[in-house]
């Protein structure tokens, strides 16, 4: 009875995983080699012709190379823009930085409908303040359209998820910086080391574990992101801005090929577990160090 | 001087920051024609309200709000019950296949939405639970789940043993102990992560998009995202849609801004 304890304590949380999660993710993994359809159900065995489908598909390997863009570049810049702001705020000139960091925080804190909604509008080709700067300088035609542009729509949709998820590398970057030892710094001061200097060669260094996590995790986390796509773009125009799981929709609900849409959910799982297993080699390389 | 510029750096960039919300926020009060109109402005003689009350007639907004409410509350109590159980089963057992389960729910919590949607989908049709609040409900619980263990695994594990084991000695059951003495000591904690959860589900797109389809139904964020490609032409009132929707998130985050940030990164750093 006492061996059973921890086991009936976790029951019922599994019992949802499994119904929800596992459950599901096996019968996709069945899906995928076999014919399906919204009307007929699971029908016959048709080994990896689903799986061919999906790679013949020229939608398939734009979006895929879209979603390496979205992920990679979006968390770069994230991050780059996360660490600026934390060295500015980790300068300690009063409440100021309080308040400030308050308010850089609050992209994150907002829904990703919100934030794609009022990035659309920022942008709009008309009424949106930002054109209207840009084309008061001379910098743009009045009514450029950014999101029906297929060469600057993925672009664009780089910057809002940037501005979602710059907040939380600044908050890891800033606890990073308060967790580096004071004497390293004053050491370097001794020797008359520069700002530049003092950078690279002890703030850098001391930042690498965190940078690490937020590079995988950002990652992992862009890949798997419908939200900004769907409300930006729905992948357009003509498909430009088209991501994996915005496809996997598309292909599911909205031509129904759910062989093919499974096929493609699989992929996608498949990529994302590597990514997974990166991320957790990561944490394990942080506790030993 | 250095000051000086460090002090404008910051409020320049703080408004660069909020650029996207205070635009909507601006739209938000202003009339249709004044929306439309270039070049834009920031402000408008005739500001008003009525966006806010408008889009309550022009738009299912209240149904949807109550559909959110319905979702997120049943989805918090739900995974709090059974999130709360298993992390206590974390925090004060040692067990075969602890760190393998550990891994389950911390995995499950990075798997992709859309490699389960599907089954998930073809599953509630055949129960009847598509478009239904159920359906959805149940959903939200299992994603809610690893994130609520985690969070709450964190809150036992600061609850000293001794206090427990005093318990155990006076003859408590060891879920008596759970009851009487680890519930009441790790309350904050508990309710910090009912809040964390309720947010995560208020805010959830890609299920509720898929799930639902009926007014009825629909919640918050999937009325917004689908308006976004339908209305385009209210822009007033979906922005007030999405302020008045930020504005749970944005109060929580305001009153609790340290436990926000742990609950927010929790699970990513463990």
């Amino acid at each position: 009875m006492k061996k059973a304890t921890p086991y009936l304590l976790l029951l019922p949380a599994l019992l949802f995983t499994a119904l929800v999660v596992a459950f599901p993710l096996v019968q996709n993994i069945i899906n995928s080699v076999r014919e399906v359809s919204m009307v007929k159900g699971v029908g016959k065995w048709i080994g990896l012709a689903n799986y061919t489908h999906v790679l013949h598909d020229p939608l398939f390997l734009l979006s895929f190379r879209n979603t390496l863009i979205y992920a990679l570049a979006g968390t770069l810049l994230a991050l780059l823009i996360g660490l600026a702001l934390a060295l500015l705020l980790n300068m300690k000139i009063g409440r100021i930085t309080t308040i400030a960091s308050f308010l850089y925080t609050i992209p994150w804190v907002l829904s990703p409908v919100v934030a794609g909604f009022a990035w659309k509008w920022i942008l709009n080709d008309h009424f949106g303040i930002v054109n209207y700067w840009l084309s008061s300088a001379g910098l743009i035609d009045v009514g450029t359209s950014w999101l029906g542009n297929p060469h600057t729509a993925l672009f664009c949709v780089i910057l809002a998820r940037v501005w979602q998820f710059y907040p939380f590398a600044m908050v890891m970057f800033l606890a990073g910086l308060q967790s580096i030892p004071q004497e390293q710094y004053e050491a370097a001061a001794v020797d008359g080391a520069t700002t530049f200097r003092r950078f690279f060669h002890i703030t850098l260094p001391n930042l690498r574990p965190v940078i690490s996590v937020l590079l995988v995790l950002g990652v992992i986390w862009s890949f798997n992101d419908f939200n900004m796509v769907f409300v930006m773009t729905r992948g357009g125009p003509m498909n430009a801005s088209m991501v994996l799981p915005v496809l996997v929709r598309e292909f599911s609900f909205v031509y129904f090929d759910l062989g093919k849409g499974s096929a493609l959910s699989i992929m996608t799982f498949v990529l994302l577990v590597a990514l997974s297993f990166l991320y957790i080699r990561v944490l394990s390389g942080k506790e030993t160090a | 001087m250095k000051r000086i510029i460090l002090v404008s750096t910051i409020c320049v960039v703080a408004f660069v920051v909020l650029l996207p919300f205070l635009w909507t926020l601006s739209t938000s009060f202003k009339s249709l024609p004044d929306v439309n109109t270039y070049p834009p402005e920031w402000t408008s003689v005739n500001m008003s309200v009525r966006p806010y009350i408008d889009m309550f007639f022009y738009m299912p907004f209240s149904t949807y709000t109550l559909n959110s409410l319905i979702v997120a509350s049943a989805s918090t109590i739900i995974s709090l019950c059974t999130g709360s159980l298993a992390a206590f089963a974390f925090s004060r057992f040692q067990f075969a296949g602890k760190r393998f389960f550990l891994l389950v729910f911390l995995l499950s919590q990075m798997l992709p939405g859309a490699s389960v949607i599907i089954p998930l989908f073809q599953f509630l049709n055949a129960m009847g639970l598509y478009d239904t609040h159920a359906g959805l409900i149940l959903v939200h619980s299992a994603v809610l789940l690893p994130f609520v263990i985690w969070l709450l695994y964190g809150f036992f594990q600061g609850i000293p043993r001794e206090v427990e084991d005093a318990a155990l000695i006076d003859g408590c059951s060891r879920l008596t102990a759970l009851r009487k003495v680890i519930l009441p000591l790790a309350l904050p904690g508990i309710g910090a992560t009912a809040l964390f959860a309720f947010l995560g589900s208020w805010n959830e797109f890609f299920f509720a998009l898929i799930l639902t389809s009926s007014d009825a139904t629909k919640t918050i964020p999937v009325g917004i995202g689908l308006f976004v490609g339908e209305y385009n032409e209210i822009w007033n009132q979906m922005s007030a849609s999405a302020v008045l929707f930020s504005v749970p998130p944005l109060l929580l985050f305001a009153l609790m801004r340290k436990t926000f940030v742990k609950g927010l990164s929790a699970g990513a750093v463990k």
